[in-house]
């Protein structure tokens, strides 16, 4: 119990410091202008009008909201460290994994609003452009959710022991290999080559899978998604999360604060 | 004379490398630290800048880990963090976080430590006005100047009324009046009961209110102990300025008594041993001088610092 409320303090305190940060409004601003910006370009189509709206409006969900996660999430431990006020939380009966659990939750729950606030505008503009809302649109918008916890535990890792712009670089390539880690294995299992074919299979079970998350055609189009892999996505959330996690915790132990 | 009171802190052979560069030799910072703070003293652990107090202070805080040897706080081994509710910890230049008052933070730290929230107001309240900071409760701290944030770093490290309390550089950016009140606060934690351990470089301020003593210089302790120890009372001088003291009697006490003695116009001015002060005033005041001054002359904890930090030469 006094663990968790340790860890609820830190995750509170890291929600109230990120929600200060002008980048995150910046990014939420431009991600309203883009999800509103489907209006305007779905006019210069006379077919599939409502699709291109929402296809571009949850693009832009994705992209933003991501990118908060990274730039906000490659600080997080790094700016701790650096600013030396993780040596006044250590001096308290705080273990370091509490800590990154703690700054790893407070930001995973501030991503989620703000992907609340874009999901929010979504409809919105959905509603006023006369686009189809049903369920299939929550179910996308909740795996985006479920995308955020993995991409903020990704650059939580990163910041536990490397620079804020390496740690950039590390998550935003993890991010976009993750998502064509698929078309990367199916590559590989066409190759006539053995080791190309066992190389892709190796990096597609090491290298995390976005595309588990992406039910953005099956909502845009209304084609049916199955529960199972909604199921199937939480549980590869859940424990892509906490292995990453449990990485950084190892590495975090054992750096020296000098 | 052995001290029989339970050892709060115990380092042990203590050695720290670190590696300034990526590919480049390890340095060594610290060389086999080694001391014991006692239960309810006040320890200053004193050396000059660059010396290994601050990183033997992050090894018992568990911010660093030792590359040898073995450190333990409350007989519990510093790698640990359930037992640091029972410790309280003063960074050098503290940061806390600018967007917070000085309420918020302190019930921030109380969260963490495990305070009951029944306590937490009344001990945030209570604190901040020991520390002075009672008019700036609800202020941001970016608004704070250095040495309000010290207080609030003060306060932090006592908001969970610790058994042993870390001070790294507690007096840094307090004017006299801050300081005399920091040293008084420091006077009564022990006089609460609590063992406290101070990194400083102002020995005067050692002087006056430790208890125990280590000095360190490049990475090895040169002397630690009682105050007491390092100023011996054998060899203690005393300065003696007499007017009108008759030339019999001047030669009379350089026969009896082992002084130095030298003229001050009509005045003059004798170097005696403490032990003889009174029997040579008595002989001058019967002969009919007159007594100007009397001042005793110690060897002050700063003579002794710099002797080690001259004798001190680095052990590669």
């Amino acid at each position: 119990m006094n663990s968790l409320s340790r860890i609820y303090a830190l995750a509170n305190n890291t929600f109230r410091e990120a929600i200060r940060n002008k980048l995150l409004y910046m990014l939420l601003g431009f991600s309203v202008v883009m999800i509103s910006s489907g209006v305007v370009l779905a006019t210069l189509s006379y077919v599939e009008v409502h699709e291109i709206l929402q296809d571009m409006g949850l693009a832009a969900i994705r992209f933003f909201s991501v990118g908060i996660a990274i730039f906000v999430g490659i600080g997080l431990i790094h700016n701790e460290v650096d600013r030396r006020t993780i040596f006044t939380i250590l001096s308290k009966p705080v273990s370091r994994n509490e800590f990154l659990v703690g700054k790893w939750a407070g930001l995973t729950f501030t991503v989620w609003l703000l992907l609340a606030l874009m999901a929010g505008a979504f409809a919105i503009v959905s509603l006023l452009a006369g686009a189809p809302l049903g369920l299939d649109h929550l179910v996308a918008i909740v795996l985006i959710g479920l995308e955020l916890m993995v991409v903020v535990a990704i650059a939580t890792f990163f910041s536990s022991f490397t620079t804020p712009m390496l740690a950039a670089l590390f998550s935003v390539g993890l991010w976009m290999i993750g998502h064509l880690s698929r078309d990367l294995h199916a590559l590989g299992q066409q190759s006539e080559v053995g080791t190309v074919t066992t190389m892709a299979n190796f990096v597609f079970l090491l290298m995390p899978d976005f595309e588990v998350f992406n039910k953005t055609l099956e909502a845009v189009h209304g084609l049916p998604i199955d529960s199972g892999e909604i199921g199937l996505a939480f549980v590869y959330a859940v424990g892509y999360t906490v292995c990453t996690l449990i990485l950084g915790a190892m590495i975090f132990s054992r750096r020296d604060f000098k | 004379m052995t001290d029989k009171r339970e050892t709060i802190v115990r380092v042990c052979d203590v050695v720290k490398d670190f590696r300034p560069g990526f590919g480049l030799r390890r340095k060594r910072i610290l060389h086999g630290v080694t001391f014991d703070v006692h239960e309810n003293e006040i320890f200053g652990f004193v050396g000059p800048n660059g010396a290994g107090k601050t990183t033997t202070l992050k090894v018992l805080m568990g911010l660093i880990r030792a590359t040898e040897g073995s450190a333990s706080i409350l007989g519990c081994d510093v790698a640990e963090s359930e037992f640091r509710h029972q410790v309280g910890f003063l960074p050098e230049n503290p940061y806390f976080y600018p967007f917070l008052t000085a309420r918020e933070i302190l019930d921030f730290y109380a969260r963490l430590s495990g305070v009951p929230a029944s306590e937490r107001a009344r001990r945030v309240d209570q604190l901040l006005g020991t520390v002075n900071l009672g008019h700036a409760m609800d202020a941001r701290l970016k608004t704070f100047s250095k040495g309000m944030l010290q207080r609030v770093g003060i306060a932090q490290a006592l908001i969970h009324d610790p058994k042993v309390v870390f001070l790294d550089e507690p007096m840094s950016g307090l004017d006299p009046l801050g300081r005399k009140e920091i040293r008084d606060l420091i006077l009564s934690l022990r006089a609460d009961g609590k063992t406290v351990f101070m990194n400083t470089h102002i020995l005067p301020d050692v002087e006056m209110i430790c208890d125990r003593v280590a000095i360190i210089v490049k990475g090895q302790i040169r002397h630690q102990g009682r105050i007491e120890d390092f100023l011996p009372e054998a060899g203690r001088k005393t300065d003696v300025v007499l007017g009108g003291l008759p030339p019999e009697t001047a030669d009379s006490l350089g026969e009896r008594f082992d002084l130095k003695m030298r003229g001050l116009g009509d005045r003059v001015e004798l170097q005696v041993a403490e032990k003889d002060v009174h029997q040579v005033l008595d002989s001058a005041i019967s002969a009919g001088a007159e007594v100007v001054s009397v001042t005793p002359q110690r060897n002050s904890l700063e003579d002794v610092f710099l002797d080690a930090v001259r004798a001190g030469g680095a052990p590669e």
